[in-house]
């Protein structure tokens, strides 16, 4: 089963977005807080991570930035998650580290077509 | 939940990213729970599927109002928030009906989950705009009726878009009540219950309530009874009010209904039935209530539309009523710009006008001009630029009539003259022209006549220079016939000397002649326009030669072929006017402009000397020199030309 790390401050988004990800078949955990996240992302073996950018403690870029310069999570596929739709944010995700990014609302098609893509690169 | 209060001044472009973020957020979890309900809805359940689909078309629609009012970055005011807050309201309303219809029908569908959706759609759209302004008691009432049910984290939030729909019990039966009261704040009612129909009409007439749920058998005064007089008091009317009563009572439920009540409960509670018949009460009330303030407000177009008559209405009069989502708003906003647009097109009008007249005045003194200057026929006394006034004609040329006149900003005498409107119809040709005068006037000689401006009036060209008493060598030598050699001479060095100063700045004159040479009384000889004659450079092609500033006389071969000129060109033409003063006659005469043409460039002149016997030897040959067709045959430049004059003076 595919393990998603689903790292979002929102209570609603996460319950969702988990909701409908496991419809699908996924498998996912999620974390409140960008610090939380990247401890997760880091001791579980996760397929995919979605980050939502404007996190508490640690923000999705930072968080995503030490997924990146960590030796275990560095392969680990990130897509980035930002409800701004500002222009630049998607250039400051991908100068992050993430590979791919989408805004919200999310449009579960087009995530999905995002993830599956990712995933099937890892693969 | 979102902090409206922090928005209400103006936004600087951080607040409004901070809003847009607020305002996004709900709207995301409209959207997905939304999706996510459908999902479960099956494809023959059109009904929830279309009030589902209703759900998110809205949610769309209200992303996008989001993102145009406060998506571009910059600072945001005050109003602007405000007519976004009026539409998400619109918006919030049509979200909340379409949910309160799918939370009554649930039963059949998915039960608990879906309820619990349904109520965080509900919990978002509540997010989405503050309650109106408290001023308006009309608008106020649907947001408060369709706060329906609210989170328990709401409570103890301040202002009025938390305020839970308020829910009046009257039932004497006290386990009833408790019952009653424990569900519906569960639903997140704020709830107050009493247990006598007097108790309920005076709790009632304090006003705040948006549904009354009441027994029909009770002591004293008994439902039927209460529901009478609260449906005949003004203040009352419009409160639904819900009939509890036993199943079995059908006689006395269809006298309720008959009396004015919504609905009724039949007893024992079935919960769904309860919270469906409440949430569809409360949402007529809503409709009630829009109605009402959609009457107010139509009356107020109606107002404006009188007011507009009677020339008081003031443009966005008509403001909250301008942001309704729907017809009526459509017809403020555009009644609105209609008003404003009578407004300003009067203005306009009233501008247009006195441009007009003040164009009809320049375009009469335009044509009056116009019509002077191409017959020439500025008279005396006439102020042309509102400078210069006439004082005489001078002269005519080809360039134009030249005119003494008065310059009344400095008060001199100076002669002024006249472009033809053909010579400068070129754009490339005026900047040209503009390009040489301005180095023709720092040439300062005794023998130079000065210019001083170049302008243009009334789409007429014209050329001020210094006024220089006397006559021009053309009318001396045609009053005079052929001059003695010392008078020759006397202009020949004049000349020189004053193309030398000429030629150093770098300025040709290109149309040295007897007109352009004017001599005072002291037999100063002074050369007119210098830099005039770029404006007739085009005259000099060949193909246009019905175009040519005077006559080709003056030219040597290397103007004539439109080759390239420097002082060298000066000097042939020097030669020529010497040719003239000393014999009297051109160095070439023909019938035609062509074959002049033709003797210039391949004629070899007779010798002045063998024309006019008196001509000294010397000057003969000199002459005969300047005449020479190619330019390196000829004196090299002017200086030494006046050197070799004044050798044979």
């Amino acid at each position: 089963m595919v393990r998603i790390l689903l790292v979002e401050d929102n209570e609603m988004n996460r319950d969702m977005l988990s909701r409908r990800l496991e419809r699908r078949g996924y498998e996912v955990t999620m974390a409140v807080d960008g610090r939380q996240g990247v401890e997760m992302a880091l001791v579980g073996k996760f397929d995919l991570v979605l980050m939502d950018m404007s996190l508490p403690e640690v923000d999705g870029w930072e968080a995503t930035r030490q997924l990146r310069a960590a030796p275990a999570t560095k392969a680990v596929p990130v897509i980035a998650l930002t409800a701004h739709a500002m222009a630049g944010d998607r250039e400051r995700a991908i100068e992050a580290g993430a590979d791919d990014y989408d805004t919200k609302p999310i449009e579960l098609p087009r995530l999905l077509g995002k993830m599956e893509a990712l995933l099937k690169k890892k693969a | 939940m979102t902090d409206f209060a922090k928005y209400r001044a103006t936004l600087t472009p951080e607040l409004a990213i901070e809003l847009r973020h607020d305002l996004r957020t709900p709207v995301n979890h409209i959207v997905g729970y939304a999706e996510m309900l459908l999902e479960d809805v099956p494809e023959s359940e059109n009904g929830r599927r279309s009030a589902l689909q209703a759900v998110l078309g809205t949610a769309r629609e209200v992303l996008d109002l989001i993102n145009r009012s406060v998506g571009s970055g910059g600072t945001i005011d005050a109003a602007t928030v405000e007519t976004l807050y009026s539409a998400l309201r619109v918006k919030q309303e049509a979200i909340v009906t379409s949910v309160e219809q799918l939370t009554a029908s649930v039963g059949a569908w998915n039960g608990d989950a879906a309820v619990d959706d349904l109520g965080r759609i509900l919990q978002a759209a509540r997010r989405l705009a503050p309650a109106a302004p408290e001023s308006s008691e009309a608008s106020r009432a649907p947001v408060a009726a369709g706060a329906g049910p609210t989170c328990g984290s709401g409570a103890g939030v301040p202002a009025a878009n938390a305020r839970p729909a308020r829910v009046l019990v009257v039932d004497d039966d006290e386990d009833n009540r408790a019952m009653l009261r424990r569900r519906l704040e569960r639903e997140g009612y704020a709830v107050v219950c009493v247990g006598n129909g007097r108790d309920a009409l005076e709790t009632l007439g304090g006003g705040g309530f948006d549904l009354m749920l009441l027994d029909v058998l009770m002591p004293d005064l008994d439902g039927h009874e209460v529901l009478a007089r609260v449906k005949s008091a003004v203040e009352t009317r419009d409160i639904p009010v819900i009939m509890i009563s036993a199943l079995d009572d059908m006689p006395s439920i269809v006298r309720c209904i008959e009396q004015g009540a919504e609905d009724f409960l039949p007893k024992p509670f079935d919960p769904v039935l309860l919270r469906a018949r409440i949430s569809s009460s409360l949402a007529k009330k809503r409709l009630h209530d829009q109605e009402l303030e959609y009457i107010r407000q139509v009356r107020r177009v109606i107002e404006a539309a009188t007011s507009v008559e009677q020339g008081t209405y003031t443009s966005g009069a008509l403001g909250d009523v301008g942001g309704r989502d729907d017809e009526l708003g459509r017809l403020a906003r555009a009644f609105d710009g209609m008003a404003a647009q009578v407004h300003s097109r009067e203005e306009r009008l009233r501008t247009q006008l006195r441009e007009l007249k003040a164009d009809i005045g320049i375009a009469r003194t335009t044509s009056e001009m116009h019509a002077q200057l191409d017959g020439g026929a500025l008279k005396p006394g006439d102020v042309f630029a509102d400078r210069y006034e006439i004082l005489e004609v001078i002269g005519k040329g080809g360039m134009g009539t030249v005119y003494r006149a008065r310059d009344r900003e400095l008060d001199d005498d100076i002669a002024i003259k006249m472009l033809l409107p053909d010579l400068v119809t070129n754009a490339t040709l005026v900047e040209r022209f503009k390009t040489e005068i301005r180095l023709a006037r720092k040439i300062s000689h005794r023998n130079v006549v000065r210019t001083h401006d170049f302008g243009e009036w009334l789409g007429v060209y014209y050329l001020t220079m210094e006024r220089v008493e006397g006559i021009t060598v053309r009318e001396l030598i045609d009053s005079r016939g052929a001059l003695h050699a010392p008078s020759a001479l006397a202009i020949g060095t004049q000349l020189a000397d004053s193309l030398a100063v000429a030629h150093e700045r770098g300025v040709i004159h290109r149309d040295i002649k007897p007109q352009n040479l004017l001599l005072d009384d002291q037999g100063v000889l002074k050369v007119m326009d210098f830099g005039v004659s770029r404006l007739a450079e085009r005259s000099s092609a060949l193909t246009e030669t019905g175009l040519i500033v005077g006559t080709p006389s003056y030219m040597p071969p290397e103007q004539l072929l439109a080759e390239t000129v420097d002082g060298r060109s000066d000097l042939y033409a020097v030669g020529v006017v010497l040719y003239e003063c000393v014999t009297g006659r051109l160095p070439f005469v023909a019938s035609s402009v062509v074959s002049m043409i033709a003797k210039q460039l391949n004629e070899t002149p007779t010798p002045p000397a063998e024309v006019a016997a008196d001509v000294p030897p010397a000057l003969s040959s000199l002459i005969i020199r300047l005449l020479a067709k190619r330019p390196e045959d000829r004196v090299q430049n002017a200086a030494e030309l006046a050197v070799q004059l004044r050798q044979i003076a």
